[in-house]
């Protein structure tokens, strides 16, 4: 979808608060909210259906919420979706029935969990990849699914193929609820195709990109 | 069951827009005040997840990687070649490092890493990422206008180093190499790490120090 979240390129913004700005972390909340995102409190969902849920937040506080306070209420909204809970239990601030606690987990068990978190995207295909590395390649112009990881900056562009990764899970299918795998490429853009003159000659930008995105250019 | 229907989702966001406090320290305390009477996480699991991204998981560890490749040129090339193999040597491994490319700067190259549709970082080998990496500024500015963004950090870019971006859209995560300073010459490899910012694993920063250590 062409939302608020697709920012590459947008002007306007100032500077970045590079100074200010430098802690991952500014409030207790907001470490908190990490903690709890990390741990599945909504396993029916996809990565991408949330990435696609925080895309569909009301536009004007994608823009104004910090990071964390997006996250927040994107998981609101995904429990609510699922079933979990209900929006007359976020309304109170609890739930009528109680479930019995959860077991309790240390940091050992934790740092496990992490490193058996290293997901594999990749899926086998059977399909040749239709691209090979050095091939010219053009960016659709239109997109019609719900969710795209091809952002509006670099549509309907030419760029030449730097990478082939295999076939990876299609995120605008995983935002449907559905395992897709396709190939993927990173794709060098100049910086003069996608801004224009004023960029400097010998800069690029790369993106991941996925097979259904590209024709040849 | 999660709907994957997006209508849904957005009337949803919209109920909760209109009848929920925006307070952010509100909402997540009504978040995990849920989860926890679900059953779905008990709070000494935060607090252990608090924990080991406080103490544990941060951009020290990829400082480590970045050290170990100045020191061992095999290392290195195993981590150009696959840097989530590379990483799992270390035990490093983990949250969006499943596809991990590692970057080289060299003289005349400057890579620098945005995720311009969310805020995609290698949390395992660097942590959770900076307020700035999140902000729109950034994201927006990056693609665009990286060397006026590398000015705002500091970074002094001559006009023939040529500066790629790489944005990601995909699950791929990169970390940055940077070049290993002058003067560090013998030194072992706590000491090499001790220098390498976390800004220029992202590629905010361009030229270390050997007496920042």
């Amino acid at each position: 979808m062409d939302g608020i979240h697709d920012l590459g390129g947008k002007q306007g913004f100032g500077p970045v608060l590079v100074t200010e700005g430098d802690a991952p972390f500014a409030q207790d909340w907001e470490r908190r909210m990490w903690a709890l995102s990390r741990d599945g409190i909504c396993p029916t969902m996809t990565i991408d259906w949330f990435r696609h849920g925080v895309e569909l937040m009301v536009p004007g506080d994608y823009l104004t919420f910090s990071y964390f306070q997006k996250w927040a209420t994107n998981f609101l909204m995904l429990m609510v979706d699922a079933g979990q809970i209900t929006l007359k239990d976020l309304e109170r601030g609890y739930v009528l029935e109680p479930a019995g606690p959860a077991k309790a987990r240390t940091v050992q068990d934790i740092l496990e969990q992490v490193r058996r978190a290293c997901t594999d995207f990749s899926v086998p295909e059977d399909a040749p990849a239709r691209f090979a590395t050095g091939a010219g390649v053009r960016t659709l112009r239109h997109i019609d699914h719900p969710h795209t990881r091809l952002p509006a900056y670099a549509r309907d562009a030419c760029g030449t193929v730097i990478a082939h990764h295999g076939a990876h899970l299609l995120p605008d299918e995983g935002a449907q609820g559905r395992h897709l795998g396709q190939h993927l490429y990173t794709v060098a853009f100049a910086a003069r195709e996608l801004w224009g003159e004023a960029a400097n000659p010998r800069d690029d930008v790369t993106l991941d990109l996925w097979e259904s995105y590209l024709v040849p250019s | 069951m999660s709907t994957f229907d997006s209508k849904h989702a957005a009337g949803l966001h919209r109920h909760i827009h209109s009848h929920l406090p925006s307070d952010a320290a509100l909402r997540v305390k009504t978040l995990e005040s849920l989860a926890v009477e679900k059953g779905l996480i008990a709070p000494e699991t935060i607090d252990a997840w608090v924990e080991a991204y406080s103490e544990h998981i941060g951009p020290m560890r990829g400082a480590t990687v970045v050290a170990r490749a100045w020191c061992d040129p095999a290392f290195k090339a195993r981590l150009l070649e696959n840097g989530t193999d590379a990483i799992r040597e270390f035990g490093f491994e983990g949250n969006a490092t499943g596809h991990l490319k590692a970057v080289e700067n060299t003289d005349d190259t400057h890579n620098m890493v945005v995720c311009t549709l969310c805020s995609c970082y290698p949390f395992s080998i660097l942590g959770m990422s900076p307020a700035w990496y999140k902000s729109a500024a950034y994201r927006a500015r990056a693609v665009r206008e990286p060397r006026a963004v590398l000015a705002e950090f500091g970074v002094d870019l001559p006009e023939d180093v040529a500066v790629r971006v790489w944005d990601s859209t995909a699950e791929l995560r990169y970390l940055v190499v940077p070049q290993r300073p002058a003067g560090t010459e013998g030194w072992d490899e706590e000491r090499l790490a001790a220098i390498v910012t976390r800004n220029s694993m992202i590629g905010t920063d361009r030229v270390l120090r050997a007496g920042a250590a």
